[in-house]
């Protein structure tokens, strides 16, 4: 006689020794409101993240790290191997995806004051994820070793290297030696395969941590206190499920119809090419464009850090439990003008560096 | 949430994403290079004129002169369709001589000599497999590299290392065209004594037409046989001559006679016209040939290559584009 289940026979969850976890997200709930649209993005960004991980995954069994193969290792993947561009497709398009939502998901926790008391370490902890996500895809960048990849990060490595008293040293530990040659690709594929990723997983598990034990944020009227709930297995997780395999789906077609793009082989003779910056670094580009010379660490260092401390601070500074955006007007009307300055500096980065090649 | 809010919320992030589609099309399509579409048509095109040629968009590429013609321009309209299993390329370029002499035979009643004259050609080069640099500097990596280059021999091109190949495709006027077909050669890496230039697996290329004394012409047309285009003698129609006494003062023969190709070497179909000062030139080939000497295109893929015209013109004196970039439509 089994000692935990009498007569009956084991089932092969109670032989896995699985039964207490799924019992347990079985016991699991979360807010109906949970399920609401308004929710959406930080169920898209974590259904998007898993899509990227396993992509990436995929791409790294064929993918060789030294200046001489990684073109034509990328090359083999893409369009030798079956559905090989829609794979690479899904991880470039699901990178960017991500960091659309990420903003969206960041705007709309802005909006609902999902940062006010209890739940200020929750938008601490996602700020930090939304400053590590940048340098995941900006090492990614330089893997496919193309000419866009390799003359980008001769860009950064130069921003970077501008930074006062540490830039030089970062310099040297990102590249390994004054030039972008096999150790910095070797440590920047590390960084975005091994390292970032793992930084990442860390810094979700402290997010959730704090999500688990401060809750979500509530709506911002009505009963507050006795909210509905869903059982998070299966209701949760097979709403996430779909959404899932539907963003798989979109994603697999557009990149099928759009492949992702892959550039000419690097040649670091050729100074002649101008890499045109990444959409989402338009405005930072542009930064660095009005500050020039003694000037330039405005532009590439403390504009930057002043806005990321500015995030982190946000919750210590508008410590007031309210949440509803038409009585937090001063916060509302900063953030717009910020916005607004973001957008424009955008626009102004997407004129001179996209508009103006093709006059 | 409303159904109005639902409607919203789907059109921003469809937005989102064309706005990053947009972004993504013009980082790819910024570059400096210029790009020829294979238009995709259902129809091979049967001819020079055929209407499957309006899918393609022209490109007018251009020129840049080489030794002899430094400094002089030359500009080539292309045009490129495809289909299930064939890739067609359309050239047309002004050439006010149409040479097709390669230093054809004369006899002057006395001697038979040589003619003066070329002929006129067109050629282009892929990467079978990556070509450093290629793909930056084109035809300056393999045919006119600089000085102290590793594959830098007088005369002669090729790579700089047997993983370095290149396909060449070369249309001539007087020595493949009469046979209907471009040379199909590849390129490896140069050696000490020898260029790196190879033909293709199979028989085709030309057969001097000259006695072993190099004086006189060795074959004539053989009887029942016509001669191909621009009266060009082609190998499998000629026979050998027994009587030069029938020959008289003026009489012509071709010197340099295409050999009507076999295997690999004849994948490269050819047809041409020479009218009004220009010509216009189909090249035709199988997207996948199979063969180890030819590239294979695969639709999905973007490939870069780059062309060099001859008028009336040894190897070295050319003209040459700019490195090209080649993408199919869907």
């Amino acid at each position: 006689m089994n000692n935990t289940t009498g007569n009956r026979s084991e089932t092969w969850l109670e032989r896995l020794a699985l039964d207490g976890i799924v019992t347990r997200l079985k016991e699991l709930t979360v807010p109906a409101d949970a399920l609401t649209w308004n929710r959406f993005f930080g169920a898209l960004l974590l259904v998007l993240l898993v899509l990227v991980f396993l992509t990436g995954a995929f791409m790294a069994f064929y993918y060789s790290p030294a200046p001489g193969s990684a073109y034509d290792s990328v090359d083999y993947a893409l369009f030798t191997l079956p559905f090989g561009d829609v794979i690479k497709g899904i991880h470039h398009y699901g990178w960017n995806l991500f960091l659309i939502v990420m903003g969206l998901h960041l705007v709309r926790g802005f909006i609902f004051g999902a940062y006010k008391p209890p739940r200020q370490f929750v938008w601490v902890s996602g700020i930090f994820i939304m400053l590590l996500v940048p340098a995941i895809v900006i090492t990614g960048d330089l893997l496919p070793w193309d000419q866009k990849g390799y003359w980008s990060t001769q860009v950064r490595i130069s921003i970077i290297g501008s930074v006062p008293f540490v830039g030089d040293f970062m310099v040297r530990l990102l590249q390994g030696g004054p030039l972008t040659g096999i150790v910095a690709l070797t440590r920047f594929y590390v960084l975005h395969i091994l390292f970032l990723p793992c930084l990442l997983i860390f810094l979700l598990v402290i997010h959730f941590h704090f999500i688990g034990h401060r809750g979500l944020s509530g709506p911002l009227s009505g009963n507050t206190t006795s909210r509905p709930i869903v059982s998070f297995f299966p209701v949760m997780f097979n709403r996430w499920l779909i959404l899932f395999l539907s963003v798989t789906l979109l994603l697999g077609f557009i990149s099928w119809y759009w492949p992702a793009p892959l550039g000419d082989p690097a040649d670091p003779t050729d100074s002649t090419y101008v890499p045109k910056p990444e959409w989402w670094v338009l405005f930072l580009n542009q930064l660095v464009t009005i500050f020039k010379g003694p000037l330039s660490v405005i532009g590439s260092v403390i504009i930057p850090a002043g806005l990321a401390g500015l995030l982190i601070a946000l919750p210590f500074i508008d410590s007031s439990p309210e949440r509803h955006p038409a009585r937090r007007k001063k916060v509302m009307l900063v953030a717009a003008m910020m916005a607004i300055a973001l957008v424009v500096l955008s626009i102004m980065g997407y004129l001179e560096h996209f508009r103006a090649s093709h006059s | 949430m409303s159904k109005q809010k639902k409607i919203g919320f789907v059109l921003f992030l469809v937005l989102a994403f064309g706005v990053l589609l947009v972004l993504n099309s013009h980082e790819v399509t910024g570059a400096a290079k210029q790009t020829v579409t294979v238009a995709k048509v259902k129809k091979a095109p049967a001819g020079l004129d055929d209407p499957a040629w309006q899918k393609a968009k022209a490109v007018n590429v251009p020129f840049e002169g080489k030794e002899k013609f430094a400094g002089k321009k030359a500009s080539v309209t292309t045009k490129a369709v495809y289909t299930e299993q064939e890739i067609y390329f359309l050239f047309a370029w002004e050439d006010a001589t149409k040479s097709v002499t390669k230093g054809a035979w004369k006899y002057d009643g006395q001697k038979w000599g040589h003619q003066p004259g070329n002929e006129d050609r067109i050629s282009l080069l892929f990467e079978i497999n990556r070509i450093n640099n290629f793909a930056t500097k084109g035809c300056a990596v393999t045919c006119h590299v600089p000085e102290g280059a590793p594959n830098a021999k007088d005369g002669k091109f090729g790579t700089t290392s047997a993983a370095e190949k290149g396909d060449l495709w070369h249309w001539k006027a007087a020595r493949s065209d009469p046979a209907g077909f471009a040379d199909d050669t590849w390129l490896t890496k140069i050696g000490e004594n020898k260029g790196g230039r190879k033909s293709d697996a199979g028989k085709g290329g030309d057969k001097k037409n000259m006695t072993a004394d190099k004086s006189m012409p060795m074959y004539a047309l053989a009887p029942g046989k016509k001669l191909a285009k621009n009266d060009i003698l082609l190998v499998s129609h000629a026979v050998e001559i027994t009587d030069y006494s029938v020959f008289k003062s003026g009489d012509s023969i071709t010197f340099r006679m295409p050999n009507t190709p076999e295997d690999s070497r004849a994948d490269i179909k050819a047809v041409s016209r020479y009218a009004d000062g220009s010509w216009t030139v189909m090249l035709y080939r199988k997207l996948d040939t199979g063969n180890d000497d030819d590239v294979a295109f695969n639709p999905r893929k973007k490939y870069n290559f780059a062309m060099a015209l001859f008028d009336d013109s040894g190897d070295e004196d050319s003209y040459d584009s700019e490195v090209l970039t080649m993408q199919f439509s869907r």
